[in-house]
């Protein structure tokens, strides 16, 4: 609470009472890490074994020969869905975002409530109706019903985040591009969305782990097993083989790679996107 | 042509920018909803999907839902988990988020990756507290046998109170760092000032929360706890891979019935009719926190 940094004796105690609590709320994903390097028999061994004993990479080895379930293939069909619903997303929040931020025409409060409302929807009020759309519209079964579907929640929230940032742009940068020669148009494009560049990145990421982490629209909408997602992959696949703990957590631990990478390298984006769009909406 | 080129002068060009998000979601969100409401009205199964007409049966649904005693439990389970998660994680949460708010050395790192467990597809969490969770090979059980606090192993998840209690238990580990990481934002924005001239004038740690945190984190605190109200009221993928609403529909949410009557049984309109009672709180509750955080802004 005070803008002093701790030290000494104190700061040791501190930190390591926070590594502590860290390991307690992290340990159930090093819990499936380690399990997916096991061989099965271990798994099933009492006293439980806190690092493999012998190191076994054939879970992950497995997907690549069986035909029957190969999980890299949904892990390229889930890539496409994510990026497909990620440009969608960007492409058309980045332009209305602006248009509230900047213009004051009628309805635009309107707009911003009903971008709010959609957020706070639960999937299973629009599941149904387009399950029926898709199925007229002949798109069933076809990786860009998901795309379009998983859009849907990544256009709401990136409208309202950088709303935000565009809000927070001096008029003035508008106006010097004017006299530069831009229209309105081009002095969008070329000015102000490489400056709220930031935002553009918090919604691209949001927008794409939104996508990544479905599993409604994923697994009601494609049925073919090799075109469905990941997230309804492992579904399926512990229907089949519920019990087989080693490839299970080895296909859990592929799924998080993606979110692992994101973590790393865009840490901060990830933190100023969960805390602009959910505080001040 | 001309009228049309006035009209998008000015302020109205605003329109332009953007029309094309807002169209994309009237078809594909706006158009829906309605759909949905018609269908709850209807009678649309397996069979007369195709029909080219299909008939009016008015409130019928909803009426016989009220009578059901699976729907009943699981409007209460929905409520009796959502309060039971919202209580514990805010709690945990507010917790880490006063205790990592000090400046420690391993302060902001351990708060970054506590952040991890909220971004993970929740499908794969599902599959995580299923595995610990599991009678046979489940942590849990084993290392509870081990500490001879039980001494068969329990069946966490085929047995209904003990089920709930893993979904409650597997989404409080979900809830956690999106309680810590916005009450940690709203503890930054307080004055450090505050602290200091109270601790000059004597007060100690505790009447300083009282009386300074508390009341100034009373807007991040509403809405932690309306937002997490909406998104745990919601859940869905967590109870749908953890127990499929079993065992016997005891763990059934509002959204997994939902989802077993149109696309389980293919009762199309009967599913749509759980699906618009859900929309109906939320749009409340949704209403309800627009009002509270628009209130504030004015103020």
């Amino acid at each position: 609470m005070s803008d002093k940094e701790i030290q000494g004796k104190k700061n040791w105690f501190l930190s390591i009472l926070s590594l502590f609590v860290m390991v307690l709320l992290l340990f159930p994903l090093y819990w499936i890490f380690v399990t997916s390097l096991k061989a099965e028999k271990e798994i099933f061994q009492i006293p439980p074994t806190l690092f493999p004993t012998q190191l076994n990479l054939d879970s992950y080895g497995a997907q690549l020969k069986n035909g029957d379930f190969n999980m890299f293939r949904s892990f390229y069909n889930s890539l496409i869905i994510s990026v497909g619903s990620m440009m969608i997303s960007v492409v058309l929040a980045v332009p209305a975002s602006y248009g509230l931020a900047r213009y004051r025409f009628k309805g635009r409060k309107l707009c911003t409530l009903g971008f709010l409302i959609t957020q706070m929807l639960p999937v299973s009020v629009i599941l149904t109706p387009m399950f029926i759309i898709f199925r007229d519209m002949r798109l069933l079964n076809n990786p860009l019903s998901a795309i379009l579907a998983d859009a849907t929640i990544g256009i709401p929230f990136s409208v309202l985040i950088l709303k935000n940032y565009f809000v927070s742009m001096p008029r003035e940068l508008e106006e010097a591009a004017y006299i530069d020669g831009c229209n309105r148009f081009t002095a969008f494009i070329k000015i102000l969305v490489p400056i709220a560049y930031p935002g553009v990145i918090v919604c691209g990421v949001f927008s794409f782990l939104y996508a990544w982490g479905d599993l409604a629209y994923g697994m009601t909408f494609i049925q073919n097993q090799s075109d469905r997602p990941i997230t309804a992959g492992i579904f399926n696949f512990m229907g089949q083989y519920g019990t087989k703990w080693s490839y299970l957590t080895a296909f859990a631990v592929v799924t998080i790679i993606p979110v692992a990478l994101v973590f790393i390298f865009m840490q901060k984006y990830i933190i100023s996107g969960l805390t602009s769009g959910a505080v001040k909406g | 042509m001309n009228r049309i080129r006035k009209f998008f002068q000015f302020e109205n060009i605003g329109y332009l920018y953007v029309l094309p998000a807002l169209l994309y979601m009237m078809y594909f969100v706006g158009y829906p909803i309605i759909r949905n409401i018609v269908l709850s009205l209807q009678n649309v199964t397996v069979k007369t999907l195709n029909a080219p007409v299909k008939e009016l049966i008015g409130l019928n649904n909803y009426l016989e839902l009220f009578r059901d005693k699976i729907m009943i439990n699981s409007l209460i389970n929905t409520l009796v988990f959502t309060v039971a998660c919202l209580i514990v994680q805010f709690m945990i949460g507010f917790a880490l988020a006063l205790f990592l708010s000090r400046k420690f050395a391993s302060a902001k790192m351990v708060r970054g990756l506590l952040m991890i467990p909220w971004m993970i597809p929740i499908t794969v969490t599902a599959l995580i507290f299923k595995f610990i969770f599991s009678t046979n090979v489940g942590i849990l059980n084993q290392s509870l046998m081990l500490l001879k606090l039980i001494s068969a192993p329990v069946d966490w998840l085929t047995s209904p109170g003990t089920a709930m209690f893993a979904l409650v238990f597997a989404n409080i580990w979900i809830g956690i760092p999106f309680n810590m990481i916005l009450l940690s934002t709203g503890l930054t924005i307080i004055p450090t000032e505050l602290y200091e001239s109270a601790s000059i004038d004597g007060a100690n740690r505790i009447q300083s929360f009282f009386r300074i945190t508390l009341p100034l984190l009373k807007p991040t605190i509403e809405s932690v706890l309306v937002l997490g109200f909406i998104y745990t009221f919601k859940v869905f993928d967590l109870v749908y891979v953890m127990t499929g609403g079993g065992p016997v529909n005891s763990t059934h949410m509002l959204s997994t019935y939902a989802y077993k009557l149109s696309f389980g049984i293919f009762q199309y309109s009967k599913g749509a009719a759980v699906a618009n009672i859900m929309f109906v709180v939320l749009l409340i509750v949704s209403l309800f926190y627009l009002k509270l955080t628009y209130e504030e802004e004015e103020a």
